[in-house]
């Protein structure tokens, strides 16, 4: 099981990114523990998929710094990028290959690549000889991103970065995910970090949340505790749902109207 | 002695009641129900981790708190049984496990201006069903 102790496996100082003049992350402070299953929550553009690209040194941030297993992620060693799983938003799988072309590919770059894993993986989750042999262009969106999942959980990552990993799959294929999360990857103390919409999903499987809101880690806990109404530094609320409790941090003034309150 | 399944658990995603909490409380209320009887065997973290696809660090904290309440002991080696001092409660107290239920109901019955006559009459003919 994970642990909660050592330094943090991720740290993002005063990082502060501009796409034109408009601000996106704005001298974010964030910092993931070793072990950490941690669900990002924000708005739509509110800035999740920056927020991880830049994490993942994928994107240069235009301030701040950015360490992952305390190596400046711009000069990450290869050995620790070969332990990082990355699941984007929009899969780029090299779509004019076949699933088993893929990841026969994404097998020579990575020593500890798993074969049993993604083969048992391929299995279960529907990929049959004529669908692993099919170019990926040609298959379904949800299927996509399931060979997307496969392909990030094949090297046993220590740190697993999930952009809207679900958003394509079924309420079938989403729990077939969780269940694979909440199995193999967190029993390893697998580090993980996803963003989702789907707060059903968020409830199962992470510990802690964070919610991004302009441009910054705007509220952060174990998710237990936020929904008993814990809000940090002695202050309290009442006990809520998570989804009240989005309404509550991502709410605007226009909400805050609505209960007579002034802006 | 019985070995439980996952299946003795159920939860529900969007309540105001942290997951934890909820398997928390229905151990609770199965112990003083007499459903779950001195010396049987809880399933495992991971067996209800998997069947409910939870975070089984969530599972480990209720495990955990019904440990320290004396609800639940651990065996070494063998996981989480039912703890010997348990037998089943007064009928009052097993009642007072369906208070924050109860309470809950409570609460959206005024938000919905019904009143009581109405509510019971409603609960009467809800346990009569169940049956």
């Amino acid at each position: 099981m994970s642990s909660q102790a050592g330094s943090p496996l991720v740290r993002m100082s005063s990082v502060s990114k501009f796409f034109g003049s408009q601000r996106v992350l704005d001298h974010l402070d964030w910092q993931i523990r070793p072990g950490q299953v941690i669900g990002l929550l924000g708005r739509n553009g509110a800035g999740k998929s920056t927020l991880l690209e830049c994490m993942l040194g994928l994107r240069e941030p235009d301030g701040g710094k950015v360490t992952l297993f305390d190596e400046d992620v711009r000069t990450l060693s290869d050995a620790r990028r070969g332990n990082i799983g990355y699941v984007p938003q929009a899969s780029e799988l090299f779509d004019w290959l076949t699933p088993t072309q893929m990841l026969d590919y994404f097998k020579a770059m990575y020593p500890r690549w798993n074969a049993a894993k993604v083969d048992g993986l391929l299995s279960r989750w529907g990929f049959n000889d004529t669908l692993r042999n099919k170019a990926i262009n040609k298959l379904s969106g949800g299927e996509q991103q399931r060979l997307s999942i496969i392909r990030a959980l094949a090297h046993d990552p220590a740190l697993l970065v999930l952009d809207e990993p679900v958003s394509s799959l079924d309420p079938l294929g989403r729990r077939d995910f969780l269940r694979e999360l909440v199995g193999d990857v967190i029993e390893r103390g697998t580090t993980v970090v996803f963003s989702t919409h789907i707060l059903s999903d968020l409830e199962r499987v992470a510990f802690d949340i964070a919610f991004l809101k302009d441009g910054r880690i705007a509220l952060q806990g174990g998710i237990d505790a936020l929904l008993e109404g814990e809000r940090g530094a002695g202050v309290r609320a009442a006990p809520m749902s998570l989804e009240d409790l989005y309404m509550d941090v991502m709410g605007d003034e226009s909400r805050d109207l609505a209960h007579g309150v002034a802006p | 002695m019985t070995n439980h399944s996952a299946s003795l658990f159920s939860i529900v995603t969007g309540s105001a009641e942290p997951i934890y909490r909820q398997l928390v409380e229905q151990v609770r209320r199965l112990v003083a129900a007499g459903q779950l009887a001195p010396g049987d065997e809880m399933p495992s973290v991971r067996d209800i981790a998997q069947a409910l696809a939870l975070n089984p660090m969530t599972v480990s904290k209720a495990y955990s708190l019904l440990e320290m309440e004396g609800v639940l002991a651990r065996r070494r080696g063998l996981g989480m049984i039912v703890a010997a001092a348990n037998v089943p409660g007064q009928p009052a107290e097993r009642a007072e496990l369906l208070r924050p239920a109860l309470e809950r109901a409570a609460r959206e019955a005024r938000q919905l201006e019904l009143d009581p006559d109405t509510v019971l009459t409603l609960f009467a003919t809800i346990l009569k069903e169940a049956k």
